[in-house]
Parts: structure tokens; C-alpha cells; sequence
């Protein structure tokens, strides 16, 4: 059960975070260059796609209504994370992604 | 009112937003707090011993004391040792006039227990802000209206949420508050809206008792029978027929298959022929808030007469969304989830409060400037409540806690002194506001609230009582104390602000 919420956390940071780095004055915030449409397009569809991840991690860790109502909470606070990260260490703010593949790493072989 | 329509909804948003938002952010902290509502009273009553035991054992010494002592009542009530609650109490009486025992669940004796409001009273302040409980209802039921319409308002002024959603600028003074109250709100939106409507629908017979009056033409007993809440009966002269009590286990054990964790027992006319055992479940099993609802046995045979009842669809609906706002399902795990959106609300109704003012301090500031003696009263008293409500609020809540271990265990009525104890702390935080200068205000008494909340756990090793559920609540004092002193520190010296000159931040919007 916690390692199904945690995982549903850090996938809705990444989801959040693809979303957030899809957009021009996010990407030059940490960069200080701007994207090629190209990146645009594919961080935010990598963004959608972690934010489905974190619902069908909330739906396996509470069955599909509980699951769904928690998974409003989870994105929600993955965001409000995000947004307080991002003006103070821009840099971390994207390297905490790492987190997600390395508790996939865990939850699969752990 | 004003010209455009976007306007008229910004001075809505505004001056409901000013005025109800002080009482709001009292409603929304108290709720958050009855997130851990049992927790709370659990670390409010340090008598009351952590146990390991289970729950068929602890129903067997309840049974076996209220067998010695209370054999001939024509009620019993178990409530059983819990994840959230570990004590064991025995009732006898109905639910009003009833006489609670706190058990020991290791022994069966008898155990002295402080009287405590514990984390009750916040339950209760969050729906009836301590007013007789109909008028409460009333009241904070148009406050939540407000609420509501505070956050459709926002939305309509809002007119960047996409292009904005992100965005923070922290160190921009005015502008960073409003991006920290946007961002929250935005954020958030979801669980703001959740949580504001559900808390209307709860009450929605009280605040909207037209259709039932029409259907059952008033008769609110045949209301509830036609949900399925009908009481099983029993034949009266068979209450005078003594008879022996079944065996509690079996049932338990079935009922906990068919209902999951079960939190408490009644048992009516006791030792006799009529008796009937109700088994109630803790809520949580499912969303739905299906409060009430037992498995009713025959208490000679054991037999099961009555099975909770299958909701139809209207109120399940109801009881859904009721069920949306008490938080009671999914475990420990959505708790959590539901206190900190909770925390973030609260800091979302206070930031638009800070906003307000900091907004027109710019003004008031000016030395030059030409506003009138009563505009800067009135911006005074704004200053003050804003103190007073936000972190004279918080230090009442954590004294509250504080009470509830310091005041003496033998003190007579000594929930009232508790509850005196909150509503003296805020008063003394409003007039401690009034006398000192905004900022000293902010800092003392957020320092205060930091001190407070960060020495829970220090209370709570002198006082006793330590165990895994208190300890929970020392630690999350502990991080909200750490969160209030950075706070207190930042407005004690704040960084300077940095406003660039319009032709540098043009040309940085350009580079």
C-alpha cells in the first residue's frame, strides 16, 4: 500500500513536471534556452502519460473510486511540491524525477 | 458594485472574501484537525494505555464487567479497541443520558480517565463554531455558501489559470502572495470545490427540508424507515424472561467477514430473552458514510435478524458525497492526503487574507498619501483580525492541546475549562494584536503557535503516556512547529523586495 502511494506520487511529479517543462517559461526558468517544439510536444505527452501512471498506481492501491477520488489529491499535491520547488532550485526540482524510475526499480525487485 | 462583469466579481471575491475569510479559515483549520479527530482524543486522555489486544478479548472483559456490575441495565454499549482509538469503554443508558466506564482492554478494570473535549471539540467547532448546534449548522452552512462563491469568483478573475499554473514568484512582495494564493487555490481547485459542496450536502434535510416535509409530510421517523433504517423489535414480554447472553466471539468474527473492522457493540435488554446484539462497524470500508448502520443478532440464539441495509440510489448518492467530506475511507494513507490538501486550504484563505492587506498597506504606507483617518481605521482593524483570526486561531487550537494536559485531571467541569481555555487564548491573541504594531504581532505570535506545537512532544514525555499513536501526533506538531518559526522568521526579516524598474523587466520578458 505505501509503496503504491509513493509510486502514484512520484509519477504524478513526473506527470506534473513533463507537464510544467512542456511549457516555454518553465523550460527557460531551469535551461535558460527555450525548447524546440519537438521537446515541447514529447515532455508534455511524457506528462500525461505519468499522470495516467499515478492513477492506475492510486487505482491498485484503493480500488478504482477511492482510487480515483485520491488520485485528485495526489496530482494536487505533486503540483503544489513542484510550484515551491521550482523558484528556488529549479535544477532539483527536475532531478527529483529520478526518484521514479528508482522506486520502480524497488517496487519491482524490492 | 462596479462596471464589467469581471469587476463586480473581483469586488466580491474581495470584501466576502475579507469579512467571511476570517471565520472561514477558523472552519477550515478545525477541519483539517478533525482529519486525526480520534488520534487527538486518544493524546488528549494519556491515561488511556496503548493495547495489543484483540478485539473479541476486549468484548469478553467489557461483557464480564457489565455482567458484575451493570447486569440488570436495559442497555449496553461496547466501543471497542480500534487502529485509531485503542481504549475500551463500557455505556449503559441510552446515547444522551448514557454513563460512560473507560476499561482497561489489558484487565477489564475500571480505568480513571481524565474528562477531556479531545479532538471532539474540533469535529464539532468545524461544523457548529461552538454555537448551539442548530444555529451552528445554519451559520457555517452560509459560510460554506460563501466559500463557494468565493472560489467561482476566483475562477472568474483568475484569467491566466493555464498560462499561470505553475508560476510562483517568491521575494515580489505583493506579487508573490497573489501568486502563492492563485497557486494554491488552482492547485487545489479540485479538493477546494470537493470539500466546500460535500460540506453543504451533509446537511442538506436541515438546510432544505421541503422535499422530505412534502413526501412524509414531516414525519421524519417514516423518513428514515423508508431508507432502511427500521429497528428490529422484539416482542416486549419477552424482556421479562431471563435468559443467557450468547456468546459474543462468533458473532464478531462474522460480522468483521461481512463488514470489515468493526468498532462497536450494543446490546438491548441484556440477559433476557429479547436481547439483540448490533454489531457497528468502523466507518471506512467503503466512501459511502454509512453511520448507524449495524448487523442486528438475536442476543439468545445468535442468529442474525437484520443485515445492514442496501442504500438506494438518491441516498447513496447523498451519502457518498457525505462521505467524500468525512474522510473515513481508504486507511491512514488518505488521511494523510486529505489533512495536508486540508493544511494547503488553510494557507491558501489566509494568504488571500495577508493579500488584502498587503495590497492597500502599499497605499496606507505612502507617506504622502491622501487617504482619510477613517479608511485607515478600518485598514487597522483589517490588520488586526488578520492577526488575531490566522495565528491567534492557531495558538488557541495547539492551547487547546496544551489544556487538556496541564489543567488539573480532577478539575470539576473541566471540559468547560478546556473549551474557556481555547476561546480565552484567542481572545488574548485579538487584543494582543490590537496593542502591538501588525508585524510584531505576526511574529510574536506565530513564534508563539511554533513554540507551542513544537512542544507537544516535550509535554508529552513529562506527562506520560507515550505510545505509537501520541508519538505520531508529537512528530506532526514538531513539523508544523518548524513550519510556523520559518514563517515567524521570515516576517521577523523579511528579504528585501525586489522591484525591478518597468524598462528592465520589459527587456527581460523580451530576452
Amino acid at each position: 500500500m505505501i509503496s503504491l502511494v509513493t509510486g502514484s506520487l512520484l509519477f504524478a511529479y513526473a506527470g506534473m513536471l513533463g507537464l510544467c517543462q512542456g511549457l516555454e517559461r518553465h523550460y527557460k526558468q531551469v535551461w535558460q534556452r527555450s525548447p524546440s517544439p519537438a521537446l515541447r510536444l514529447s515532455l508534455r505527452a511524457l506528462g500525461w502519460l505519468g499522470l495516467l501512471l499515478s492513477l492506475l498506481l492510486c487505482a491498485q492501491a484503493w480500488g478504482w473510486a477511492m482510487g480515483a477520488v485520491a488520485w485528485f489529491g495526489v496530482i494536487s499535491l505533486a503540483a503544489v511540491v513542484l510550484v515551491m520547488l521550482l523558484p528556488y532550485w529549479p535544477r532539483f526540482a527536475v532531478a527529483l524525477v529520478a526518484a521514479t524510475p528508482a522506486w520502480g526499480v524497488l517496487h519491482l525487485f524490492g | 458594485m462596479k462596471n464589467t462583469f469581471t469587476q463586480s466579481m473581483a469586488w466580491l471575491h474581495t470584501w466576502a472574501g475579507l469579512i467571511f475569510g476570517w471565520l472561514l479559515f477558523a472552519i477550515f483549520v478545525t477541519g483539517t484537525l478533525a482529519v486525526f479527530d480520534k488520534e487527538l482524543n486518544h493524546w488528549m486522555q494519556p491515561e488511556i494505555p496503548a493495547s495489543t489486544v484483540s478485539q473479541a478479548d476486549a468484548a469478553k472483559r467489557a461483557i464480564s464487567y457489565l455482567q458484575q456490575h451493570q447486569a440488570n441495565a436495559g442497555n449496553w454499549g461496547i466501543s471497542l479497541p480500534t487502529e485509531r482509538s485503542p481504549g475500551l469503554s463500557v455505556s449503559t443508558g441510552d446515547r444522551r443520558h448514557g454513563v460512560v466506564v473507560p476499561l482497561d482492554p489489558n484487565s477489564g478494570e475500571p480505568l480513571a480517565v481524565r474528562d477531556s473535549v479531545g479532538g471532539n471539540f474540533f469535529f464539532r467547532f468545524h461544523f457548529t463554531l461552538d454555537l448551539p448546534r442548530n444555529w451552528g449548522i445554519f451559520v457555517v452552512g452560509a459560510l460554506a455558501l460563501v466559500m463557494l462563491a468565493g472560489l467561482i469568483t476566483g475562477i472568474v478573475i483568475h484569467k491566466k489559470i493555464f498560462k499561470e499554473f505553475f508560476t510562483f514568484r517568491p521575494d515580489k512582495g505583493q506579487r508573490s502572495w497573489l501568486d502563492f494564493h492563485n497557486a494554491s487555490a488552482v492547485l487545489l481547485l479540485p479538493f477546494h470545490l470537493m470539500i466546500t459542496y460535500t460540506g453543504l450536502v451533509i446537511f442538506m434535510m436541515i438546510y432544505i427540508p421541503a422535499g422530505v416535509d412534502a413526501v412524509f409530510e414531516g414525519d421524519s421517523r417514516a423518513y428514515f424507515q423508508a431508507q432502511g433504517n427500521a429497528r428490529v423489535e422484539q416482542p416486549r414480554r419477552l424482556a421479562k424472561t431471563p435468559a443467557e447472553l450468547v456468546e459474543l466471539a462468533p458473532l464478531l468474527a462474522e460480522a468483521e467477514a461481512r463488514l470489515g473492522p468493526i468498532g462497536s457493540i450494543g446490546i438491548r435488554n441484556p440477559n433476557t430473552a429479547a436481547a439483540l446484539i448490533e454489531v457497528r462497524p468502523v466507518l471506512g470500508n467503503r466512501i459511502a458514510l454509512t453511520k448507524g448502520n449495524a448487523m442486528v443478532f438475536d442476543g439468545v440464539s445468535g442468529k442474525l435478524l437484520s443485515d445492514v441495509p442496501e442504500l438506494r440510489p438518491a441516498p447513496l448518492t447523498q451519502r457518498v458525497m457525505a462521505g467524500l467530506h468525512f474522510a473515513q475511507f481508504g486507511g491512514y494513507p488518505m488521511r494523510w492526503l486529505y489533512f495536508i490538501c486540508g493544511l494547503i486550504s488553510c494557507a491558501m484563505i489566509a494568504s488571500g487574507l495577508v493579500l488584502f492587506c498587503v495590497k492597500r498597506g502599499r497605499k496606507y504606507a505612502a507617506a504622502d498619501s491622501r487617504a482619510d483617518a477613517a479608511a485607515r481605521r478600518w485598514y487597522r482593524v483589517a490588520e488586526v483580525c488578520n492577526v488575531g483570526f490566522i495565528s491567534g486561531l492557531m495558538v488557541a487550537c495547539v492551547g487547546l492541546l496544551w489544556a487538556s494536559r496541564l489543567l488539573p485531571a480532577e478539575l470539576a467541569q473541566r471540559e468547560a475549562w478546556e473549551v474557556r481555555a481555547f476561546f480565552g487564548l484567542w481572545l488574548l491573541a485579538l487584543l494582543h494584536a490590537g496593542v502591538r504594531p501588525a508585524k510584531q504581532a505576526w511574529v510574536e505570535q506565530l513564534a508563539l503557535c511554533a513554540v507551542l506545537c513544537g512542544g507537544l512532544g516535550v509535554l508529552g514525555i513529562f506527562a506520560g503516556g507515550v505510545d505509537h499513536l501520541r508519538l505520531g501526533v508529537e512528530v506532526t506538531g514538531l513539523v508544523l512547529g518548524i513550519g510556523l518559526a520559518l514563517a515567524a522568521w521570515r516576517v521577523a526579516c523579511p528579504k528585501p523586495v525586489v522591484v525591478k524598474p518597468r524598462a528592465a523587466r520589459t527587456m527581460e520578458a523580451k530576452a
